[in-house]
């Protein structure tokens, strides 16, 4: 039973990380509608820099705080490449953020070098129902919750992240009302390097990260914005959370190495199964 | 190009290949070999990529798939060519597995699919004993067609050679036959093509086939040339170099693809070996190289969009476009100006930069 | 209000407006008439800055609305977030005179745009459009793909508008008949050049016009 809540409470925080990471694919999708590859590397980035600049003698908030600046400027920087220029075309962009992901990795690998990296989060830990739940593992999912729900209020409650939706909504109609698309959408990058600083700051207590992490959490990122439908990021935290855990049981009941084969069987399937349906609609809308 | 011009070419550059891999010393020869089977790929990639439109992230698999065929099939006790022609069919076959159901998906969920496909594949062979895990297989035997072993580098290097040159043969022969054309007709618009009565779906499926056919071919040629294979052969980057070198020479053009990987190979081995210079950290090999790998797909993607094949083409063009321009003027002149009737039609509608993707 | 002289606008080999030349004063309600391709919703793209010129100039004195072909509405927003996005580019965002002058909208002001009728959707199209405060409002085919009793009902709203606060009419229309009874002032258009103007009784009734354009396509939804 303990090994179980151990288990679960584990899923619980790698959901949430998942989840911060779809929300920020989700959201550069939205407005650009492009599936920014380099999402894990702002992660890792972000990871990176807290434990770096923690190492260097700054205080827990001001330094993650700082990390994730980091990683939203990289954001920017990812959007003003990738979707700067007029013309580019859905393609080109994807091929780009592939390449500034793998510049990442050199940039990485220069700063920090080829070896994992953690550092301590909440240190301690907890007694929850005899299980020992680390503190930091409580602090994920309260944070998380938090961030989506400024998400949310965001994009239903304001005017700037309505204009952001209408942007995703319909470019050429947002260009119509003087909505900057181009502005729009590096704030949409800039906003998903952030995502994926904050889930790079709470994940690297848990999980050191290395340069090559970014694979891995994009994979998992990308099927909870699939299960997502790459629509609403609130729904990314129900299918990152069901990933999260779903990876936590298989790695702990069965072989570690399958966790991962699972998330990317859960979304190709979800993914060909939608796109049969469309099919199907195609085929019954003809006939 | 005419047909005459084209396998004018073919024939110069098998020459030139063949004598490089006569001429070359044994420390370049190694080198040689892992170029023209990289090439090899890279065909595959860039056919995809420009006609079919299929951006895979998964082409690595498929080498990875003809090597350990042609590796476990040796192992076991079979005629080292039946593992030769084993390879290509089995990543081919494969492809048309997992094609059915992943040429469903478009853009970037058919690139994610792919990436999928590599990191599950990877996962198995690790996995599986069969394939040895992650140690990989051992003790593959040198290939011997005809009674005679291949055993020194060069003959590999003229094997390796004469596999790109099947390739390229082949993939030109595609490209300029009735489906062929019907691809060509695909990159530019599936909409049209369909409704011009091409079988989309089956091209799709033929095409990605076929590109994993290269590619496993290479493979198994790799397998024997190396004589001991493991999962840690085959990383996801693999699939990305490919990605790079047929953007670098030219998407859907076979000439492209070759002269893509040869000038990134080099570019890349030449800047490893001033990076492993002593002085220099132990990783600024892989920094380098991914660095160079980042740059140069990101401005091939965005500054030549045709490759570099497409820049030689232009200049090419410019060139000899500056001697017939004054014919060309006054005929201009004497035509009237273009019936914007044609354009628009789609002119109207205002193209936003972010067009979709499926 | 508006003066374009000699304008040419290219998209990449072909060219979709060719040495146009047209004026609209303060207070005017003019008719842009063409048929499909000629390039009318081009002629609008470029006076709202949405295309490069090739040639020529354009003059406007005054904010003008461009309300597009097909309404393009954030199908997911409200019908009060399309108003309200309306006015991005002013200070005063609230939509509440709009709901006076539509009072239709104001029943519909919680829904999600995309789940509105053609003539719902063309009001509040034309009610985003209006947020902008806009000195000149241009509308293109208003009237495809709507019932011609909705069409009239709008064209009434419209002609109050010009009457009450004097905004300026321009109206792109592939239907000349609702173009001409609406509007003062015409101008055909035809692949990229205009091909003859006047006004809207000397237009209806000439021969060349009732043949091409009176005689018009179908009205109403496919």
């Amino acid at each position: 039973m303990s090994a179980f809540l151990s288990y679960l409470i584990h899923g619980i925080s790698l959901g949430c990380g998942f989840a911060l990471i779809a929300s920020g694919i989700i959201i550069i999708y939205r407005v650009t509608r492009v599936v920014n590859l380099a999402q894990g590397m702002f992660a890792v980035v972000a990871g990176f820099s807290a434990a770096s600049l923690l190492d260097a003698g700054l205080p827990h908030v001001l330094a993650e705080s700082l990390a994730i600046g980091t990683s939203l400027a990289v954001g920017v920087f990812t959007g003003y490449v990738a979707v700067g220029r007029r013309g580019t075309s859905s393609q080109a962009s994807l091929i780009v953020t592939l390449g500034i992901g793998i510049f990442g990795y050199a940039v990485e690998l220069l700063t920090w070098g080829d070896q994992p990296r953690s550092f301590a989060g909440l240190a301690g830990s907890f007694e929850l129902l005899g299980v020992d739940v680390p503190k930091q593992d409580l602090l994920v999912t309260p944070l998380t919750l938090l961030v989506f729900v400024a998400l949310e209020l965001f994009f239903e409650r304001t005017y700037p992240g309505k204009a952001m939706t209408a942007c995703a909504s319909n470019p050429y109609a947002a260009a119509l009302q003087g909505i900057g698309v181009r502005r729009m959408s590096f704030c949409g990058f800039g906003l998903g390097g952030a995502l994926g600083g904050v889930a790079g700051v709470l994940l690297t207590p848990l999980h050191p990260v290395s340069y090559d992490s970014d694979v891995s959490l994009f994979v998992n990122g990308f099927a909870a914005a699939i299960l997502a439908g790459l629509k609403r990021p609130v729904l990314a935290l129900a299918g990152g959370l069901l990933l999260g855990v779903a990876e936590s049981m298989v790695a702990g009941y069965s072989k570690a190495s399958y966790q991962s084969s699972l998330a990317l069987l859960l979304t190709l399937a979800i993914l060909i199964v939608q796109a049969t349906r469309r099919e199907t609609l195609h085929a019954l809308e003809e006939s | 190009m005419s047909f005459d011009s084209r396998s004018a070419t073919i024939a110069a550059f098998a020459g030139a290949a063949f004598a490089a891999a006569a001429l070359l010393d044994e420390s370049a020869l190694s080198a040689y070999v892992l170029l023209t089977l990289t090439a090899s790929v890279t065909v595959g990639v860039s056919l995809l990529m420009g006609h079919a439109g299929q951006v895979s992230l998964g082409h690595g698999a498929f080498y990875a798939c003809g090597a350990y065929a042609a590796g476990l099939l040796a192992t076991h006790g079979s005629p080292t060519w039946l593992g030769l022609l084993a390879a290509p069919l089995a990543s081919a076959a494969v492809a048309t597995i997992v094609g059915v159901p992943l040429l469903l998906l478009r853009g970037h969920h058919l690139a994610f699919a792919t990436l999928a496909f590599q990191l599950i594949f990877s996962s198995l062979i690790s996995e599986l004993s069969i394939t040895g895990g992650d140690v990989g297989l051992q003790g593959i035997p040198r290939l011997s067609v005809a009674g005679i072993a291949l055993t020194s580098v060069r003959s590999y290097a003229y094997l390796s050679c004469t596999t790109l040159l099947l390739i390229v043969v082949i993939a030109q022969n595609i490209l300029s036959s009735r489906p062929g054309r019907a691809l060509r007709a695909l990159s530019s618009s599936e909409v049209a093509a369909a409704s011009s009565g091409v079988a989309v779906g089956h091209y799709k499926l033929a095409m990605f086939a076929l590109s994993a056919g290269f590619a496993g071919l290479a493979g198994g040629v790799y397998a024997y040339y190396m004589g001991y294979l493991s999962p840690g052969s085959f990383p996801v980057m693999l699939s990305i170099e490919y990605i790079v070198m047929a953007a670098v020479g030219g998407l859907g053009k076979v000439s492209g693809a070759v002269a893509g990987s040869a000038v990134v190979f080099l570019l890349v081995h030449g800047l490893s070996r001033i990076a492993t210079l002593s002085g220099m950290p132990s990783t600024a090999p892989i920094i380098l190289s991914y660095a160079v790998y980042a740059v140069l797909l990101v401005s091939a993607v965005l500054f030549l969009p045709s490759g570099l094949l497409g820049l030689a083409t232009t200049i090419a063009a410019r060139v000899r476009g500056r001697a017939a321009s004054t014919v060309r003027k006054a005929q201009e002149t004497a035509a009237p100006a273009g019936d914007g009737r044609d354009g628009t039609a789609t002119a109207e509608r205002v193209a936003s930069k972010h067009g979709s993707v499926s | 209000m508006i003066r374009v002289e000699d304008l040419s606008v290219r998209y990449g080999a072909a060219t979709a407006l060719d040495g146009v030349s047209l004026s609209v004063a303060p207070g005017e309600k003019v008719a842009l008439i063409g048929a499909n391709g000629a390039g009318k919703s081009t002629l609008l793209n470029a006076l709202s800055g949405m295309v490069p010129t090739a040639a020529g100039t354009i003059r406007l004195d005054g904010r003008l609305a461009h309300v597009p072909e097909g309404r393009q509405l954030f199908a997911d927003l409200t019908v009060d977030d399309n108003l309200r996005l309306g006015a991005f580019r002013v200070r005063e965002r609230n939509p509440a005179w709009i709901y006076e002058f539509l009072p239709e909208l104001g029943r519909l002001r919680g829904q999600k745009a995309g789940s509105l009728s053609g003539g719902q959707q063309q009001m509040v199209a034309i009610g985003r459009g209006l947020m902008a405060q806009p000195d000149i409002l241009a509308i293109d085919e208003m009237s495809l793909g709507l019932a011609p009793i909705i069409v009239q009902q709008l064209a009434e709203r419209l002609s109050e508008l010009n009457a009450q606060r004097g905004l300026t009419l321009l109206l792109v229309e592939q239907s000349a008949r609702v173009a001409l009874s609406l509007c003062d002032r015409a101008y055909v258009l035809e692949t990229g050049r205009i091909v003859t103007q006047g006004s809207a009784a000397q237009l209806t009734d000439s021969p060349f016009v009732v043949a091409a354009y009176l005689g018009s396509p179908v009205q109403g939804a496919l």
